[in-house]
């Protein structure tokens, strides 16, 4: 028998991680209520850039994903995992280097975004150098969870475990994948992969983010915190397992289901389709094990609003993970893609999983870390009743806004014609939904407000245990003492073992989809006419960009009747080889813009720019007057022509030196235009206005005729 | 009738069969480990998490281990 050891765990870590998860919360959810509000009084983007909804947005998802759930993450892991393996943590040092470096990428995540510096991918719009600040911070994270691993008192690793090493070994290979990007300056790179290609890496990105950053972490925590909550075992060890291998390796297939009836090859938006609705299966195992853990304890919910939170947060997970597969059915999925469903679908799985299973934890954890009982266990269950109406009424008229808005896009006159020809309307239809879903994001908002208040009280009415004692027996030498055991205990016992076949499981899923995309050309068929962009259309570009244009407007026209109608021909794989990185969009709160070149004279642009009312009388997209005023800065621009022909866009040798002689020369012309129609600015030609209207006026015109305007 | 399929080989989605076939050993290798596993085991590795060796008599702070 090992002799029996006393150690300390480290609770001081634990509540700097609960703190911030209760100070990010606060943040994400008011933004997001910024946007919310934004989407129905467009004079709440205030005219000034920074608080402008294009650049608002990628803010409220990074702040809700990587500073509120991400915190809670580490506020779970390092308060479970220390308990499971009955030992400190490796490192206070790491630890601490964690918790301030996490802090400081979020502090520049929340300055940068706002700012415009962005790389225009979905939950991964953080330049290079934070970037790089991410990667370091994540594997110091690995050696502190690997470290207390390899010196743990507990031979077996608890499945909670398994999903901490997948979740870190898989987050490792997607960050690094999708971000391979070339940089220009500090604040501006481009990214090696272009088009189809980008897309491809960007979702199989994108949607494992969802799963591998907002689910498996979180079904490790579950698979701790509610045993513990509801104080008697999970329901059945067995189903877990299963749970694991299948969910880990089924979900990095899925990603290509964020791309159906796209350019993309319609093999791997099969795959995806297939892997997602496969995924139903895992992800109900879990969820029943989840729920049926509380078999016999289903009275103490009645009461207890941790297992309240618990239950919800878990239904809300079965309730998500069934949508997912069915909006994957390409039926489905081509009247749900591009509308708020997808917002709503998504804010079950945020508001209702990750929410809803932190705030159940922060309320069983932190009277723990403080040797107290809850504040007020009324004002508990006062926020579970707001928060459970926020989200129905966040969700639900969200449902019948996709629904309503997809069907108008869809509908003809027995004539043939569209009968919503105006994108416009089908905006103002559903305005409504918008007004009650910021009502619902306020109920969830408030709640939240209320938590921090009982969870404070809590705090001050409380004694800190920085150091809590335990004792364990000391780990044996397991060589040669389980001979004869069936081998999957080796990989068990085996942090090492567990992370190679992990990575395995996912790295099949993720280099059959890609690898055949990236290498195989005949996937991105070439179309002659398809000419990288002028100096000036690169510029607009990246302005483009720089304003979160593709947080509202497509750059797909799918191949439907309804949408070749509206917008023009559907776009073609080979129409983006020059796109670095894609612009496809997820969302039409406006208009597809593929193939917006040549639709408009360039004074229309001006002046929708200036204020789009004024065009589009009830449109709610936001004035960019800065536009009008800025000069352009192109310091920059020799080498982004020097990065792209690096990359294999087809600049001739030396076109840089020539770059910015070449962009005045086609800023003139549009310049003149303008002025021809009656726009009055001395500086027309600088300004950057001009760059962002012939990007507009280029866009899907590379296989139509150009237009004579003027 | 080889002939046939093999006449009709470049017609198959070998992405698609590769994806199901591992799959399925993945899978299967899942559903091995779990249920080959012993009830004691199984016993043992779900009340982990009840089982967190603190000291209830020891709320004060003592010195950390490391130091």
């Amino acid at each position: 028998m090992a002799q029996v050891e006393t150690f300390y765990y480290d609770n001081a870590i634990v509540r700097k991680f609960a703190y911030a998860t209760m100070l990010w919360s606060v943040v994400a959810m008011l933004v997001g209520l910024i946007a919310a509000f934004q989407l129905i009084m467009p004079e709440l983007n205030f005219g000034i850039p920074y608080t402008t909804f294009g650049r608002i947005r990628p803010l409220h998802t990074n702040a809700a994903i990587f500073a509120f759930v991400g915190n809670g993450i580490y506020m779970g892991v390092y308060y479970s995992l220390q308990r499971l393996l009955k030992t400190r943590m490796f490192s206070n040092a790491l630890s601490n280097i964690h918790f301030w470096g996490w802090q400081a990428i979020i502090v520049m995540a929340a300055v940068t975004l706002p700012l415009g510096i962005t790389s225009a991918k979905e939950y991964a719009e953080l330049e290079w150098p934070i970037d790089i600040a991410i990667a370091f911070v994540w594997v110091v994270f690995g050696i502190n969870m690997f470290g207390t691993i390899i010196k743990r008192r507990e031979n077996h690793l608890y499945v909670a475990i398994w999903f901490y090493i997948a979740t870190w070994i898989t987050i490792t290979v997607l960050h690094i994948c999708n971000n391979i990007e070339i940089p220009v300056s500090a604040t501006k790179s481009y990214n090696i992969f272009a088009g189809v290609q980008d897309a491809l890496v960007q979702w199989w990105y994108g949607h494992n983010a969802v799963a591998f950053f907002l689910t498996t972490p979180y079904l490790g925590l579950m698979y701790y915190f509610l045993p513990k909550a509801a104080n008697r075992p999970v329901y059945s060890y067995r189903l877990s397992i299963i749970h694991f291998w299948a969910l880990i390796f089924i979900y990095i297939w899925a990603g290509p289901h964020h791309l159906l009836y796209t350019s993309l090859p319609d093999w791997a938006q099969s795959l995806g389709t297939v892997f997602s609705i496969m995924l139903i299966a895992p992800s109900w195992g879990g969820m029943l094990n989840g729920l049926l853990t509380l078999r016999g304890a289903w009275d103490r919910v009645r009461q207890d609003p941790v297992l309240k939170f618990m239950v919800v947060a878990i239904t809300a997970y079965g309730m998500a993970t069934f949508e997912g597969p069915m909006l994957s059915i390409k039926s489905v999925n081509a009247i749900s893609h591009f509308t708020d469903w997808t917002i709503g679908h998504v804010h079950i799985g945020t508001l209702g999983w990750n929410g809803f299973l932190t705030f159940g934890i922060l309320y069983w954890l932190i009277p723990r870390l403080f040797d107290t009982k809850l504040y007020s266990l009324k004002l508990a269950n006062a926020h579970f009743w707001i928060g459970t109406l926020g989200i129905a009424f966040y969700a639900i008229p969200l449902y019948w806004a996709g629904w309503v808005q997809s069907l108008m896009w869809k509908e003809f006159t027995p004539d043939g014609f569209l009968k919503y020809g105006n994108f416009l309307e089908t905006v103002t239809q559903i305005l409504p939904m918008y007004y009650i879903r910021a009502l619902g994001g306020t109920l969830y908002f408030a709640g939240t407000l209320v938590m921090i208040y009982n969870l404070i009280a809590t705090i001050r009415q409380g004694s800190f245990i920085g150091d809590e004692a335990a004792e364990a027996p000391a780990r044996l030498a397991t060589d040669g003492v389980h001979k004869g055991e069936h081998w999957h205990r080796w990989i068990e016992r085996r942090p090492i073992q567990l992370l190679i076949a992990s990575a395995i499981a996912i790295l099949i899923g993720g280099i059959l989809e890609i690898f055949p995309m990236v290498m195989i050309e005949s996937n991105v068929p070439k179309i002659a006419s398809v000419k990288p962009y002028t100096p000036l259309e690169l510029h607009g570009r990246d302005l483009y960009i720089r304003e979160g244009c593709m947080g509202c407007h497509s750059q797909m026209v799918r191949p439907f009747r309804s949408e070749t109608e509206r917008y023009g021909e559907y776009s073609k794989s080979g129409e983006y080889i020059y796109d670095r990185p894609f612009l496809w969009g997820s969302k039409r709160t406006g208009p597809d813009l593929h193939r917006e070149g040549g639709k408009y004279p360039d004074s229309w642009h001006y002046n929708h720019m200036v204020d789009p009312q004024s065009m589009s009388p009830g449109s709610i997209m936001p004035p960019y007057p800065w536009m009008l005023r800025d000069e352009m800065n192109l310091s920059t621009l020799p080498r982004k022509i020097e990065v792209l022909r690096m990359l294999g866009t087809p600049y001739p040798k030396g076109f840089e030196d020539e770059a910015v002689a070449d962009l005045k020369k086609q800023a003139a012309g549009v310049a003149e235009r303008l002025r021809k129609d009656g726009v009055e600015d001395d500086k027309l030609e600088k300004r950057e206005i001009v760059a962002l209207i012939a990007y507009l006026q280029r866009l899907g015109t590379d296989i139509k005729p150009k237009p004579q305007m003027n | 009738m080889y002939k046939y399929i093999l006449e009709g080989v470049g017609n198959i989605n070998w992405m698609a069969i590769s994806a199901l076939i591992t799959f399925v050993t993945i899978f299967l290798v899942g559903a091995v480990m779990a249920f080959r596993s012993t009830p004691l085991f199984l016993n043992k590795m779900s009340n982990l998490p009840l089982e967190d060796s603190i000291l209830k008599t020891s709320e004060t702070a003592i010195s950390h281990e490391e130091k």
